[in-house]
């Protein structure tokens, strides 16, 4: 009656193995290049200056130099212009350097766009963002628990901490920036992500009800063929539109892109590879399935 | 109504209300309201800076609050939004940067409160030349609003420190029967004159004030006594071109993920991914019919996070339809007849969206209720969306499905990639 099926919890150590060295390269890139923090976080100013033709590097950092602007970064961007970082966190004068500079460079302040942010107000926004991921997670685990069981909400949160040391280290290891967007991003794909182990879990419970002719484990096995095409499916559809905006939507946007394309990628991965073969060898110790290993053989 | 009925119902009130978000919407640029960060502007948030002694209460926000509307009536900039945020902080928004400069000097100035004398009074124009400056805002202690017990008029009572007492007491016993101005940041708020020397330290201030205009008096001669600062927390300044460019890649970015996604589908459902085309097109109808019409009472304006809110919601969509239709040919798959895995599946289908569609939505709604900064837009977008995706998938989608197994399937399975479930096998 079974099609053709892949073994994926035939395969767990494989599973064990690529997580584990997935986790210690990103707390390893975490501790040895941290993480970079957005202006947000610490205040400072980003100036961005959309087109510049035929204005340099050098020209653009000549230029902020001479307006007295403190700790620059300057960047340039696709599209030919520049992203300039400075740790200025007065917005009058950081104000003054963009009028100045655009000035001297001979270019519009139309095409261009400044934020400062004060240095308490970084607390302020970290304090919040952090309150905001804690009651999403706090909410999300209410939510499995009452609508499936605790089992599934504990590894629910497992995986997501797993996929969020990951991204972590991703960022660490590019060297991207970590925004406000990058967290709210993060936070709703985190969501989405347990989407797709609700989806498998919501099978599992489905074909266990009643379950006498199979091992939980083999059940379970079935459950994760019964949706791979949709998964596959889903991740695909949901990955293209944060990918066209990573390529094609300019800097705010791509900030939440990134997050949203290795967020999707990553969800999709734990799922399969974390969260059900957590699941499965939890269940396996539940009396009642343990009988069914005994009867059928280990599987 | 047998369950035929109610599909195509169900259908028909789907399209109307599509066709009626087309109406509302279009065109867009014009019933989309665009944030500051698309068209241009400035936005600053200014926070009330605490010190042990004084806290930051309502009361004192009240007073900042007026103190920051003051100042920017005075840069004569239209559609300024001044909104309060959290409990320390004030929002100013300014569409345009023309006078952006002016308007964050002006906004970081500290509040001056000053009484003044008046050198002439035009009593046609109201226009008012000020003298010289008899006393500053920092010797009020407190203001009050009362009734005269005899005219029953409202009126203003003022109490100044000592210094300010004797003071005044001597600035009003020389200017008897002459006209003095309180001036807030350089704006005349009040030019009563003086009807006798006021000793102790208490005054009234009269003059057939509304409650409202009294409120505000009192408001006034209170930022004198400010004991808070105010501090930039954040400014961002966005200039036209950029942000227009913004939403252009922004936009671009969206259709083009939209018609990949439109394409995937056909490629790999053929016949039902044509179908969820029209899914996703009243999915998008219905998404921009209800931002135009939050547009409209003011409450929504498109920022770039709203656009990546957006973005995502796409994809989310589709995962809607890929779920009905995986379940769909799953069910067939199982032996089902046509018909009862199009009930069957949608159903079981919609179940597990809705359980998606709820915890990505918990994730936005703490966000939105948490989070400050642009960010929110982000929230927002997503929830509307995820809430109309749920409506679309049980009102549009899983009448589609029912309506389509029952005529069109039976006869072209193949384009469907199903067989076998015809009522008599």
């Amino acid at each position: 009656m079974f099609r053709r099926e892949i073994d994926f919890l035939g395969n767990h150590r494989l599973f064990l193995i690529l997580s584990i060295t997935l986790v210690v390269v990103a707390i390893g890139s975490l501790v040895a290049r941290g993480l970079t923090f957005g202006i947000e976080f610490q205040g400072g100013t980003v100036i961005n200056i959309s087109q510049a033709e035929g204005v340099s590097i050098d020209e653009v950092r000549g230029a902020f130099a001479d307006a007295g602007a403190p700790g620059l970064v300057v960047q340039s961007t696709e599209g030919g212009g520049y992203i300039v970082r400075s740790t200025e966190s007065d917005a009058d004068v950081a104000n003054d350097i963009f009028r100045e500079v655009f000035g001297s460079l001979g270019l519009s302040t139309d095409v261009g766009d400044v934020a400062t942010i004060g240095p308490g107000w970084g607390r302020n926004i970290t304090r919040a963002a952090l309150l905001a991921l804690a009651a999403a997670v706090i909410a999300i685990l209410l939510y499995i628990s009452v609508r499936y069981e605790y089992k599934m909400s504990v590894v629910a949160v497992f995986t997501l901490v797993h996929d969020v040391l990951i991204v972590l280290g991703i960022y660490a290891l590019v060297g991207r920036e970590v925004t406000p967007n990058t967290i709210a991003a993060l936070l709703t794909i985190m969501g989405y992500s347990l989407y797709d182990t609700i989806v498998v879990f919501h099978r599992i419970r489905e074909n266990s009800m009643g379950l006498t002719r199979s091992t939980f484990t083999v059940m379970a096995n079935h459950s994760l063929n019964q949706v791979i095409a949709r998964s596959i499916n889903t991740s695909i559809t949901s990955i293209m539109p944060p990918l066209m905006l990573l390529f094609f939507g300019g800097e705010t946007l791509g900030d939440f892109a990134f997050a949203l394309v290795v967020g999707i990628v990553l969800g999709a991965y734990s799922s399969i590879g974390v969260a059900t073969p957590l699941y499965t060898a939890w269940k396996e110790r539940e009396p009642k399935f343990r009988a069914l290993a005994k009867k059928f053989g280990a599987a | 109504m047998d369950p035929r009925q109610r599909n195509l119902l169900s259908m028909a009130v789907v399209l109307v209300l599509a066709a009626l978000a087309w109406w509302q919407f279009w065109p867009l640029g014009e019933k989309i309201t665009q944030g500051l960060d698309i068209q241009g502007g400035l936005s600053v948030i200014l926070t009330a800076v605490e010190t042990p002694e004084t806290p930051v209460t309502d009361d004192v926000m009240d007073r900042a609050e007026l103190i920051v509307r003051n100042r920017v009536d005075r840069l004569g900039a239209s559609e300024v939004t001044i909104q309060r945020q959290g409990s320390d902080s004030i929002l100013v928004q300014l569409p345009g940067i023309a006078n952006a400069q002016e308007a964050l000097d002006a906004l970081g100035s500290t509040g001056q409160l000053e009484i003044r004398d008046v050198v002439s009074s035009d009593p046609t124009t109201g226009e008012v030349v000020l003298g010289e400056v008899l006393l500053t805002g920092d010797v009020i202690t407190a203001a009050s609003i009362g009734t005269n017990p005899q005219t029953n008029e409202i009126e203003v009572n003022v109490t100044f420190d000592s210094e300010g007492a004797a003071a005044w007491s001597e600035i009003t016993g020389a200017r008897i029967g002459q006209q003095i101005a309180i001036v807030l940041d350089g704006n005349i708020e009040s030019a009563p004159v003086v009807r006798d020397r006021i000793t102790g330290g208490q005054t009234t201030i009269s003059g057939n004030f509304t409650p409202e205009e009294a409120r505000r008096l009192k408001t006034v001669l209170e930022t004198g006594a400010l004991p808070v600062s105010l501090e930039f927390s954040e400014s961002r300044l966005v200039g036209p071109t950029l942000g227009q460019d913004s939403l252009r890649k922004g936009v671009f970015a969206a259709l083009a993920g939209l018609g990949l996604v439109a394409l995937y589908l056909a490629a790999y459902y053929r016949g039902f991914g044509v179908a969820s085309w029209f899914a996703l097109s009243i999915f998008g109808s219905l998404f921009l019919g209800v931002l135009s019409l939050l547009s409209n009472f003011g409450w929504f304006a498109l920022s770039l996070p709203g656009i990546a809110g957006i973005v995502l919601t796409i994809g989310l969509a589709a995962d809607s339809e890929i779920l009905m239709i995986e379940r769909f040919k799953e069910e067939v798959r199982g032996g089902k007849t046509y018909r009862s895995a199009a009930r069957h599946g949608t159903r079981h289908a919609i179940g597990t969206s809705l359980d998606a569609d709820l915890v990505t939505f918990v994730s936005a709604l703490m966000l939105y209720t948490f989070a400050i900064g642009p960010v929110r837009g982000f929230a927002l977008t997503l929830m509307i969306g995820l809430a109309i995706d749920i409506l679309n998938m049980v009102f549009w989608s899983r009448s589609v499905i029912i309506t389509l197994a029952e005529t069109v399937i039976p006869k072209v399975p193949w384009l469907f990639g199903v067989k076998g479930g015809e009522a008599d096998v």
